[in-house]
């Protein structure tokens, strides 16, 4: 089985956009779109509520802080993940392997990892 | 009874739909919720009633405006309905040995076990409907050391916050109790919402026997997965499912079907991840943004 075609890049969480390297600057334009979402996903969900809820489900003290989100469609498959070791950084990904979500979040998990030494 | 456990809505029609009565009773849940866990005894209300607790479960409510009571919902259960003496029978053994009166209808089998968590369900909806709708709020607070309640007759504030959001559309909320009974996981639990165009936010429809948050929590987190989808729509209109992963262990998953939005509570990545798997095998597709406006109905409270 052939690896999915990935595109990915490093976003702003608070501006939401991408972040100038080299890499970035071949990034697909839908990447742009995603990352300009990320403001909105991080910004606007209740810390203490989700904090609340992460706990209940047995969540880690701070588990309310999220790590990944991932959105499915028919077709693409969307990723963002947050960098741990570079705050308020993300990789936003995407692939247009709909059905192979393992390895697009392996493949992800792997770029965040070569990102975070990186740094 | 439908096959998650929860009456069906024909138990549940003297109760107005409104999400303004919605969000009433969702202050008078928090009040519930405001309470330690375990809390096990008596939140009263004044002269407007009052609401039994065990593990901070509702075991009994009662408000002074209730028309029907618990024995009269119970008879009614039977046709022909069963005799007032039988019953008054029962109550009054009851009263001398001091057992709560539904386990010794099921016991004495004037009633069954479902009938009598529906009727519990019924009642104690319309009671604390009644609270809500009165603008009552507790004046005191009376611990109880000796637990007395049957816990699989007790609900969690959840329950009875989709109970009145489900009033709104008893057919969609039932699709969405079989939806998530179909769905979820082990190591998950769920809720169902539909939106309105006001800042009302979310209106919980249905929640599996599980699901016992906080009701603001519950709400909170509704509003926030039907915005992942609203954002979504930006780079992908055809996105149907959304997995957020929390720390290292918990995750919640959203999807949606029709207008309606779920989203599962998930205690481990591996159940997010199985439950994922599964929509992603069903294929879960509903284009468009989750309608605006679904309870939008306003009954006259």
């Amino acid at each position: 089985m052939s690896a999915p075609l990935l595109s990915c890049a490093v976003a702003s969480m608070h501006r939401g956009l991408l972040l100038p390297s080299e890499a970035n600057n071949e990034a697909a334009p839908e990447l742009e779109e995603l990352a300009a979402t990320l403001p909105e996903v991080f910004g606007t969900a209740d810390p203490g509520c989700l904090e609340r809820v992460a706990a209940r489900l047995g969540a880690e003290q701070g588990g309310g802080n999220f790590s990944q989100v991932l959105f499915l469609s028919e077709s693409r498959v969307h990723v963002i993940q947050a960098l741990e070791r570079r705050e308020g950084e993300a990789l936003v990904a995407v692939s247009p392997s709909g059905r192979s979500v393992g390895l697009v979040l392996s493949l992800v998990q792997a770029r965040a990892a070569e990102l975070e030494e990186e740094r | 009874m439908t096959a998650a456990g929860v009456p069906s809505s024909r138990y549940l029609s003297s109760i107005p739909a409104s999400p303004a009565i919605s969000s009433a009773v969702q202050r008078v849940l928090g009040y519930i919720d405001d309470l330690p866990a375990g809390a096990t005894g008596a939140l009263n209300f004044g002269l407007h009633g009052m609401i039994l607790l065990q593990s901070r479960k509702i075991c009994w409510a009662v408000a002074r405006t209730m028309r029907l009571r618990l024995t009269d919902l119970l008879r009614n259960q039977s046709t022909p309905p069963v005799s007032r003496e039988a019953v008054e029978q029962v109550y009054r053994r009851c009263k001398a040995s001091g057992t709560p009166i539904g386990e010794a209808l099921v016991a004495s089998g004037l009633a069954t076990e479902a009938g009598l968590r529906a009727a519990l369900f019924k009642h104690n909806g319309d009671a604390i409907v009644a609270l809500a709708r009165a603008g009552a709020a507790p004046d005191d607070w009376v611990t109880h050391t000796k637990p007395g309640y049957d816990p699989k007759y007790s609900f969690s504030a959840c329950e009875v916050l989709a109970m009145v959001g489900s009033l709104d559309d008893p057919a969609r909320a039932a699709a969405a109790q079989v939806e998530l009974a179909n769905m979820l996981v082990p190591d998950s639990v769920g809720a169902a919402f539909t939106r309105g165009t006001d800042a009302s936010g979310s209106l919980v429809i249905a929640v599996d026997r599980g699901c016992d948050f906080a009701v603001a929590d519950l709400v909170g987190t509704c509003n926030w997965v039907a915005g992942l989808f609203d954002v979504a729509q930006t780079f992908d209109q055809e996105v149907f499912a959304a997995r957020v992963h929390f720390g290292t262990q918990a995750g919640l998953v959203t999807w949606r079907s029709k207008d309606v939005g779920y989203v599962g509570m998930c205690g481990s990545r591996a159940a997010a991840a199985r439950l994922v798997s599964r929509l992603s095998e069903r294929g879960v597709r509903s284009s468009g943004v989750m309608p605006r406006g679904s309870h939008e109905r306003e009954s006259p409270a």
